[in-house]
């Protein structure tokens, strides 16, 4: 294997392996990347842990073919640092990989490509169109509430959810819960909802973004499901994560109905109203109380390490009083993912859960249980 | 409370205590004090003092399931609750008087409750101290009231005797009695130094009681930390299946327990015996806090599984601890879970055969084998008349 190669477009390549490759060394060859220079100058650049794995296809001058996989940290730490715009990867005897850039010159001890993996190959994937943008903000709503009590495997992803004519994304920890939904005509071809891991999750992420982020005028991502993967394609990259096999609880049952005490706030303020308010919470729980009253919210916290703070939010509220107990984070968590300048938070009592909402926007609900105050 | 369980018992001298030949006695009933019978003495002596009595081994488990029911009782009316023995202890209602009344108030709706809710008389006694209230319920054994007026619990003392007081034994009331110091409130009266030379030091302490002077704080257990239940076998087992149907009865009964206590507990860990003595331990923690034995049996089952059974078993036992507390996270499914409502109705519906029938009167047939139940058998609320 030999070819020419332009840094930048290879540290783009590496940079996405980057996320995949595992850090522990119970099988060397998944912290590697497979580098494959083919006929008409393509090199194909891939990653695996086995679960999630992404291959990307990349311009380049192939001077002989060939392909060896070598350590992606390692790789990516010398692309990275080149001095020259071009660089020369050349395989050596014995798996060694050269690379060449101005006057640098790298040799770093590889692996046999015959090791790596055999990547899943789908023929017949039916494929669906998501637009990036929309994908995105679904998954930024709800990735955030996903468990990561590995014991809850079932919950250790979000919940994806084609249901007539509407894309529903959800994520739980048990605790909240995160529901997205958008009205999304594609067909998945699903029976049921399925669970994206969410080591899969942060990859298709980024891959969502590098798509927005690239020259295309109208960027266009597509999905499609076979036998318990779901392969993410985008012009010359392809994403395959494992589904997460389980069942995801029934998240309809747990959503309240119409909340009987419901209080518009200002989003950012109470967003850094609870940011200050829990700066004396206990470290763990983050618990937060929150007094509701006629006219007034009032946001307590107490620790009997440090001391307590209290702040008072005018609210339009003419129910009856509530006193209720939150972690903190699981409000903040959504308040800083939601758009729109208000919410509507929804309580019934302090045992039962609320409802958090952008005021105007049913695209979007936070289900939050309280804790014991 | 044997009586409370066996109405045949009802109105007959009943002595528990171990029944073997060091036993000693545990509790008398109070027709059996008439004989002179009292705790702490030895078995053989009660059985000379009242040949007629009823002598029954004691039953730890029930006592322990009575005593978390009265204790959540005393918790509805705070927090403060400093546990004294089985079934007394100190509540400190300062702070709970604006919602539930006064100190007498909230004694008379204890003692309700508690006989309501578990069949048994309880004494109260309410002062502004805790050696006052203490004694007052000592005096209105078995089934009193007796409320110290505010101020007013020197007077109350005084025309006790001393040795009603904490630290009098035997030795210092016979000092005190060669100085003509008799009933408390002579005590309180006493010039501290010929105090002094009485008790060789230490008189002053003494005093401040008899003025009815104590400053001790209710001190709340921090809540019972875990809830159990372990048997010994009556013949060595092996192997699994052997000891699964104990098991399950035992975490039926400790899931009784927590509910009877109102409380739910993330861990349960299991206990093993071996013939040998040795023992071990395997725990393990549940995603949300449970009260159900069905729940409780299945954790313990899989940490059983844990555990080297091919060795023969003496002991096994079940325990859950880590009760959440205050700042402790709902789970959003808990509640909805289908499941989970409705072992909660079955629960509820156990439970109230339980109390109608005697413990564990309806049990799961896999647990059937275990621990013949004697009380469960006679129903309630028929006399039998003196036999």
């Amino acid at each position: 294997m030999e070819l020419k190669i332009g840094v930048p477009e290879l540290a783009k390549a590496l940079a996405r392996s980057q996320g995949i490759v595992e850090k522990k060394t119970t099988m060397p060859i998944l912290s590697h990347v497979l580098l494959e220079a083919k006929k008409g100058g393509k090199l194909h650049v891939s990653a695996t842990d086995l679960d999630v794995s992404v291959s990307g296809e990349h311009d380049c001058e192939v001077a002989r073919e060939g392909a060896v996989a070598v350590s992606a940290r390692h790789l990516y730490d010398i692309v990275k640092s080149l001095p020259d715009a071009q660089a020369t990867l050349k395989k050596a005897q014995n798996n060694y990989l050269e690379i060449t850039s101005g006057s640098a010159e790298f040799r770093i001890v590889g692996l046999p490509a015959e090791d790596f993996p055999a990547l899943p190959k789908f023929d017949k994937v039916k494929f669906a169109a998501v637009s990036p943008k929309d994908l995105l903000a679904m998954i930024e709503l709800t990735s955030f509430a996903v468990s990561t009590d590995e014991t809850r495997y079932n919950l250790n992803g979000v919940y994806f959810e084609p249901a007539a004519g509407e894309l529903r994304l959800v994520a739980t920890d048990g605790h909240r819960l995160s529901l997205a939904r958008k009205a999304i005509s594609a067909d998945f071809g699903l029976k049921k909802g399925i669970i994206l891991p969410k080591k899969g999750l942060a990859e298709l992420r980024k891959l969502l973004q590098e798509s927005l982020e690239g020259a295309e005028e109208n960027p266009e991502v597509k999905l499609g499901f076979v036998e318990s993967s779901a392969v993410v394609a985008r012009p010359r990259v392809t994403l395959v994560m494992r589904l997460i096999e389980g069942v995801f609880p029934d998240y309809r049952q747990v959503i309240p109905k119409q909340g009987e005490k419901a209080v518009k706030l200002g989003r950012l303020r109470f967003l850094e109203t609870l940011r200050r308010v829990s700066l004396l919470s206990s470290d763990k729980a983050h618990a937060v109380k929150l007094d509701l009253s006629p006219g007034l919210l009032k946001v307590l916290s107490q620790n009997p390490d440090l001391g307590e703070a209290k702040e008072e939010v005018p609210v339009e509220y003419q129910g009856e009083p509530l006193r209720i107990g939150f972690n903190a984070r699981y409000l903040t968590d959504v308040l800083q993912a939601v758009p729109g300048d208000d919410v509507l938070l929804e309580l019934a009592d302090d045992l039962s859960p609320g409802v958090l909402k952008p005021v105007g926007d049913d695209g979007y609900t936070a289900v939050i249980m309280p804790m014991r105050i | 409370m044997e009586q409370l369980d066996d109405p045949s018992l009802r109105g007959r001298p009943v002595i528990v205590g171990g029944t073997s030949g060091r036993g000693v006695v545990c509790a008398a009933s109070y027709e059996a004090r008439r004989f002179g019978v009292h705790s702490a003495m030895p078995t053989a002596r009660a059985r000379k003092l009242c040949p007629g009595g009823v002598y029954l081994a004691p039953r730890f488990d029930r006592y322990g399931e009575l005593s978390d029911r009265i204790f959540g009782i005393y918790r509805r009316f705070t927090p403060l609750v400093e546990p004294l023995s089985l079934d007394e202890a100190f509540l400190d209602v300062t702070r709970s008087r604006a919602l539930h009344g006064s100190g007498a108030d909230i004694a008379r709706a204890v003692k309700r409750l508690v006989r309501e809710e578990t069949g048994l008389a309880v004494s109260a006694g309410v002062a502004e101290v805790k050696l006052a209230a203490k004694i007052a319920t000592d005096l209105g054994k078995p089934d009193g009231l007796v409320v110290v007026p505010e101020g007013g619990v020197a007077a109350f003392l005084a025309p006790l005797p001393v040795s009603r007081l904490w630290g009098v034994g035997q030795v210092t009331e016979e000092a005190l009695a060669r100085g003509s110091i008799r009933t408390i409130g002579d005590l309180a009266a006493a010039d501290p130094a010929a105090l002094s030379r009485l008790l060789g030091g230490g008189g002053g302490d003494l005093q401040r009681l008899a003025r009815g002077e104590d400053a001790r704080e209710v001190v709340p257990d921090a809540q019972a930390r875990s809830i159990g239940a372990e048997d010994t076998f009556e013949e060595d087992r092996l192997g699994e299946e052997a000891l699964l149907p104990q098991l399950r009865e035992q975490a039926e009964r400790v899931g009784r327990r927590l509910r009877g206590a109102g409380l739910t507990g993330k861990t349960v860990t299991v206990k093993v015996k071996y013939a040998d003595f040795r023992s071990i331990t395997r725990r393990c923690t549940l995603p949300a806090p449970t009260d159900d034995g069905r729940a409780i049996y299945d954790a313990a089952r899989a940490q059983l599984e844990r555990a080297d059974l091919s060795r023969p078993v003496r002991l096994v036992g079940v325990a859950v601890s880590g009760f959440p507390g205050e700042g402790s996270q709902l789970d959003l499914f808990a509640a909805a879970e289908p499941v989970a409502a409705r072992r909660r109705a079955l629960n509820a519906a156990l439970d109230a055969l339980s109390e109608r029938f005697g413990s564990g009167a309806v049990r799961p047939a896999s647990a059937a084998g275990e621990r013949a139940i004697r009380w469960a058998v006679k129903p309630r609320g028929k006399p039998q008349g003196e036999e």
